[in-house]
């Protein structure tokens, strides 16, 4: 099965919550990430996104703090991929973090399970392909072996 | 399997070329698409994304009364509606893209995300999973009866070598 620890983006960028939004956008340029974990005093406590960025500048305001939101669910490194991927899909929740021992060691975004899907798809297929290829050469020994021509050989 | 135009967004936020980087703003916080597709004669020219607010707009100290066309992607990948899946996956493994116009007769007909894709053809990979361990258990029974039959009641077969 898939394991978080191997999804999970390691280097989580984060920010004070009193930073301005410009300081926020120049994290998200320049570790190209799309989201960032704002932290209180070494906790962390929200997180903010692009989106809550453009927000920001429509309504004019600059703080980290006005602009966090908290959609976000709070995972374990034992959780199951399963229970992740149908948070997305039903309750569109986006962003995972993933906690140890109340240390914040990953996050988990919507791209990381995407990828995490197409490649686990790709596995699957392949999986799925050699299966398919064993039991038709199995079956074709089987045919061959019960044949009046296989039966003068074996 | 499937075509690219069941899966697709069929109400997307567009804007015309000229239009404000301000109201693009605008428009992107009241959708959940997370892009706009800007169009010209209906046909798609470029994307924005938050992406590339974030990144160009605000950043590089741009004014918010600029046109859109200064930040937007272009040109962009197009995606036909007639298309099926796994073609789309194959475009997408070679993009690094999440969203993609849909395109047909030159007109925009929807948007198709990475996400939809891989969602659909995760469901789909699991489905024909199932029904083919199904058929491959059905076989394995079948040829063990022949097996039997063949090894235990030969003589009594209507037909022998």
């Amino acid at each position: 099965m898939m394991k978080i620890r191997n999804i999970m983006t390691k280097d989580v960028v984060t920010i004070d919550k009193n930073s301005g939004i410009m300081e926020a956008a120049t994290q998200m340029i320049s570790k190209s990430v799309s989201s960032l974990v704002v932290f209180d005093k070494n906790k962390p406590i929200a997180i903010i996104s692009e989106k809550d960025i453009i927000k920001g500048i429509i309504c004019k305001k600059t703080r980290v703090k006005d602009l966090m939101s908290k959609e976000f669910m709070i995972i374990s490194p034992h959780t199951k991929f399963s229970e992740i991927s149908k948070s997305l899909r039903e309750k569109k929740i986006q962003r995972f973090p993933v906690v140890e021992n109340e240390k914040l060691i990953g996050l988990i975004t919507e791209t990381d399970i995407i990828q995490a899907t197409r490649d686990f798809t790709r596995f699957h297929q392949i999986v799925q392909e050699i299966i398919l290829a064993i039991f038709g050469l199995a079956t074709a020994f089987f045919l061959f072996y019960f044949s009046p021509l296989g039966a003068s050989i074996f | 399997m499937a075509r690219v135009k069941k899966i697709m967004l069929t109400n997307v936020p567009t804007l015309k070329k000229e239009a404000k980087i301000e109201n693009a703003a605008k428009l992107l916080t009241q959708n959940e698409s997370g892009c706009i597709v800007i169009i010209e004669d209906g046909k798609p020219i470029g994307i924005v994304t938050e992406l590339d607010f974030v990144r160009n707009a605000f950043s590089k100290g741009k004014s918010l009364k600029e046109p859109i066309s200064k930040i937007m992607t272009s040109p962009v990948t197009f995606m036909n509606p007639n298309m099926k899946l796994d073609e789309a996956l194959k475009i997408i493994d070679t993009k690094r893209f999440r969203r993609y116009p849909v395109v047909e007769n030159e007109k925009l007909a929807g948007l198709v995300t990475k996400k939809d894709v891989v969602n659909a053809i995760s469901d789909n990979v699991r489905f024909h999973r199932n029904i083919q361990n199904i058929v491959l258990i059905l076989f394995v029974l079948f040829e063990f009866f022949v097996f039997v039959i063949y090894k235990y009641f030969y003589a009594y077969l209507p037909f022998g070598v």
